[in-house]
């Protein structure tokens, strides 16, 4: 009886792995992720800032970042449907609802020490720092390093082999 | 001793169990969530855009690129029967034009019950019409070999009628080809392989070329190459001494060229244009049976006619979409398809002509053009999506005569006329016809609570030749718990007869498998005066109703159930009658012995049931293990035949020609730089009639696999087999015929779900840059 358990037990623990996630979600955790690798210039805020423009991924990015850190700073979410209401943040997550006013918050947002996340098709291409896709069933990033040179971001090459990079607005991949 | 560290294992277990329980995205490495997979999705099945397919209101199966890319298979029809328990595709031999075109059928129903898609535009059928004995005879349908497979990211099938989505044709489910968009990489692969017995060598080249445009768009061009060997498998023939192999049964020998395109220009400003576009030319050669000496009532020697088939597939769709305001698109396109069969005929002769007849013969051909112009316009709001459009469909179809030699009778009505093998089209059989119709719909979805969905559909459709038609489908989704859904849908559909079921005709000479005589029989039109005098009426629409009703079931997030049940009732389905004796008057004013034609003929049953759990296991170390198991049990049955036209020969193959059970055991498993699939298939019994007696063919199971070795991070080489345990059909039991028996010319059931070519084993290697 007792290896009966044992066994079960151990056939429970290696089926308990991991699984498929939704797309949401895994742009959601990528975000901070990406985070990890990259240098701002300065952090003035306590906290480490994502700030959400028309959010789509319901309460996604509460769940997934409640009492973390990145970079030793607990995360704070903030959530605006306006570009004009943004404050300071590390990073500015915008979603595909934003698609007719992207040259807009690109243009707003150009000088910021804000690191700009989309998963818009052709986001880096306009100039946006990260974009996300999805090919088949995994999670992809686009990394537009002269728009990070641009806002003074350094990228680490761990995140660098893991993504595509684009130079230049016309670059071909 | 042994108890104490029995208790220290439990507990390690308990916790290492309970801290596993809780494991957090989150915690996981940036490299580990770029492996991970997300949630398989389609766009099939509704208009409100791609949607977990276990989240779906209808079952939805998807069969990914990598998956097709390690079955090691070259045409899509094989992929599809590979990977899709209820789906049947037998190989079939001496059945003129059918050997060319493979005929497919999803839950036993007929192929032009299926309706087929890419990137969710209705694609235009074969110009072929199936008119021997075969599964599937009467249809015509998608030539899904058409498809370059390099160009495919995905396939998705609904198992469910959606007649008022899509309109005609959509009875046994849709079949929708995703074709690769914007990130994949370019690549070239080669493949050759042969069967174990040393024939049915193949030699496939292919290349897809990817090139990004701005703002993300692309255009992505697929092409591929394929040469095949005939493969043999024919009896002896004991009609000459000795007896020997005189005809051909197996694969047929074939050429194949496909290219396609892909291709979407994208405004940041919310416009996109996008394209896509297919051409195959494909030559096909198998042969009919032998012509003895002792037959041959001109020179008195033996020959055994080849039947060529020239196919010319092309398609071009092209359309614009963009958005109105928030939550709100529209979507504009216009697809153009043409399919051209043309026949050849070797190595025969036309009787008629004696000595003078020549021994090639250009035998005319079908040609099929299908225009559709659709707008889409699409609104959502939080608890309401609504989407509906416009289509116009144009359709015609003709028939080519071939060389007087092909079909002259030269005015000799006591011997068979028209080339041996098969008599080309007569200008009589000429046919230049066309149709139109156009459709209105609307498709609204609507949550009645957090955990209720509606969906519901109409869709009125006119034919400028059958008139009209309207449907309408439901579909309930309830979410029982976090875990379990139920799900239910019923509708209505429809299948407008063919053109070419409306319009087909020709005669050609058959040998009579139960005395070995020539005679000479037709296929007419429904309007000809033959077909009149033997009881033919003006064809309708089939009507469908399909039910459906199931549940998904996800314990956890790497393993999940569906169980499905599904009734489907067919009235006025079409068949061909079967072969109507002519009366002596008749013979002499139309040249036929015998004549068959379509009929509005029956009333079927359909009901089965689909049961589906998929797992996924991912390891530690970076390595990934999938399971897939599908059952699938499906019953025909003719409930009410309206005429004696339809005989037992068609109602054994309705109801038994193809198995009713089968399975998929699908297995994944991927190491480091090593790709392991291994997959089961089991094909359970099914029947053929020869005149009033039923054989049985006993179960089948295969395996395949394929072991794929990642030599870079760009170039890949595999081995594998198809079959690779030479599972073959039971020859014919206790039936001893020349043509059709044990010991004849054809030992097997050209119903056998595997074909009966035996193990195929190859090997492939493939290169992205």
């Amino acid at each position: 009886m007792k290896s009966i358990i044992v066994s079960f037990l151990f056939l429970l623990n290696t089926l308990m792995l991991h699984a498929y996630e939704s797309e949401d979600k895994l742009k959601t955790v990528i975000v901070g992720k990406i985070a990890k690798y990259i240098s701002w210039n300065e952090h003035t805020s306590d906290y480490f800032v994502i700030t959400v423009l028309n959010n789509e991924f319901g309460s996604l990015f509460d769940e997934v970042y409640r009492d973390r850190s990145i970079k030793n700073r607990p995360v704070k979410i903030q959530y605006i449907t306006n570009i004009e209401d943004m404050n300071s943040s590390d990073i500015l997550f915008i979603s595909q609802k934003n698609l007719h006013d992207i040259d807009e918050i690109l243009l707003k947002t150009k000088d910021l020490n804000i690191l700009t996340v989309s998963d818009l098709r052709g986001f880096a291409q306009k100039g946006g720092s990260v974009q996300l896709y999805f090919l088949g069933r995994n999670l992809k990033i686009i990394i537009n390093i002269d728009a990070m040179k641009e806002k003074h971001f350094r990228v680490n090459n761990r995140l660098i082999r893991v993504s595509e990079i684009l130079k230049g607005e016309d670059d071909d991949k | 001793m042994i108890s104490r560290y029995t208790s220290v294992l439990v507990s390690f277990l308990l916790l290492s169990f309970s801290l596993q329980a809780h494991e957090n995205i989150f915690d996981k490495s940036m490299e580990d969530i770029l492996a991970m997979e997300s949630e398989l999705k389609a766009e099939i099945g509704s208009r409100d855009g791609a949607r977990n397919c276990l989240d779906s209101n209808t079952p939805v199966d998807v069969i990914t690129y990598k998956q097709i890319e390690s079955s090691g298979l070259l045409s899509l029809t094989d992929v599809l029967r590979y990977f899709v328990a209820g789906f049947n595709a037998p190989e079939t031999s001496v059945a003129d034009g059918s050997d060319h075109v493979r005929a497919f059928t999803l839950r036993g129903m007929s192929p032009d019950q299926v309706l087929v898609l890419i990137n969710g535009k209705r694609v235009h059928t074969s110009a072929l019409l199936h008119v021997n004995g075969v599964i599937g005879r009467g249809s015509s349908h998608v030539d899904l070999d058409t498809i370059a497979l390099g160009a495919i990211d995905r396939v998705e099938i609904l198992r469910d009628g959606a007649a008022a989505q899509y309109g005609s044709d959509a009875i046994s489910g849709v079949i929708n080809i995703i074709l690769k968009g914007m990130g994949h990489k370019s690549s070239i692969s080669t493949h050759y392989g042969q069967r174990s017995k040393g024939d049915g060598q193949k030699v496939e080249a292919e290349a897809f070329i990817s090139r990004a445009l701005k703002n993300d768009g692309f255009v992505n061009l697929s092409m591929e190459a394929i040469g095949e060997e005939q493969t043999q498998r024919a009896g002896e023939d004991h009609r000459v001494s000795p007896p020997t192999i005189t005809s051909h049964v197996g694969i047929p020998e074939s050429k194949s060229y496909k290219a396609m395109l892909n291709a979407e220009i994208l405004n940041m400003d919310d416009l996109s244009v996008y394209s896509n576009a297919l051409v195959n030319y494909r030559d096909s050669k198998a042969s009919a049976f032998y012509r003895p000496a002792a037959s041959n009532l001109v020179t008195k020697q033996g020959f055994l006619p080849q039947i060529e088939a020239n196919i010319l597939d092309y398609a071009l769709s092209v359309g614009v979409k963009g958005t109105l305001g928030e939550h709100s698109t529209w979507n504009l396109s216009n697809s153009y398809g043409v399919n051209e069969f043309n026949y050849h005929v070797e190595d025969s002769m036309n009787y008629t002509l004696g000595t003078t007849s020549p021994t090639s013969f250009d035998n005319g051909g079908l040609k099929f053009v299908q225009n559709t112009t659709t707008l889409d316009f699409k609104k959502s709001t939080d608890i309401l999506k609504i989407a509906g459009g416009i289509e116009f469909r144009y359709e015609n179809y003709k028939i080519n005569a071939g060389d007087e030699a092909s079909y002259t009778n030269n005015n000799n009505f006591s011997i068979p006329s028209g080339s041996q093998g098969f008599a080309g089209f007569s200008p009589e059989n000429e046919v230049d016809e066309s149709r139109t119709n156009y459709a209105l719909y609307v498709d609204s979805i609507v949550d009645l609570s957090k955990n209720l969905q509606l969906e519901v559909l109409a869709r009125y459709e006119e034919y400028s030749d059958f008139g009209e038609s309207t449907n309408a489908k439901f579909a309930l989704s309830y979410k029982l718990n976090p875990k379990t859904l139920l799900r239910m849908s019923g509708s209505t559909g429809f299948r407008a007869p063919s053109l070419a079921q409306s319009f087909y005709s020709q005669t050609s000479s058959f040998v009579n498998s139960s005395t070995g005589e020539l005679t000479t029989e037709g296929t007419f039109k429904v309007n000809h005066a033959l077909s009149q005098e033997l009881g033919a009426k003006d064809l309708k629409s089939e009507r469908s109703k399909n039910l459906s009703m199931g549940t998904v079931y996800q314990p956890s997030k790497n393993l999940s159930f569906m169980f499905d049940l599904f009734f489907i009732e067919v009235n006025d389905r079409i068949l061909l009658t079967q072969d109507i004796q002519t009366t002596k008057e008749q013979t002499l004013t139309y040249g036929v012995t015998a004549a068959r034609f379509f009929t509005n003929a029956a009333q079927t049953k359909t009901k089965g049931v689909d049961v589906r759990a998929n797992y996924q296991h991912f390891l530690h170390d970076n390595s990934k293990l999938d399971f897939s198991f599908w059952f699938n049990y499906t019953d025909n049955k003719i409930i009410d035949s309206r005429d004696d036209t339809s005989t037992y020969v068609e109602k054994v193959r309705i109801e038994d020609g193809q198995p009713k059970a089968s399975v998929r055991l699908l297995t994944n498993y991927q190491i480091n730089k090593f790709n392991t699939a291994l997959n089961v298939s089991h094909f359970g019994e099914y029947y053929q009639a020869i005149g009033n007696e039923k054989y049985k063919f006993n179960p089948m199971t295969a395996v395949d696999l394929d072991i794929s070795y990642n030599i870079t991070k760009k170039s890949k080489v595999a081995i594998g087999g198809n079959n690779i345990f030479n599972a073959v059909p039971n020859k014919w039991n206790n039936l001893n015929g020349d043509f059709y028996g044990t010991n004849g010319i054809k030992p097997y059931s050209r119903y056998s779900p595997l074909g009966y070519s035996g193990a195929y084993y190859y090997l492939r290697a493939s290169m992205e840059f």
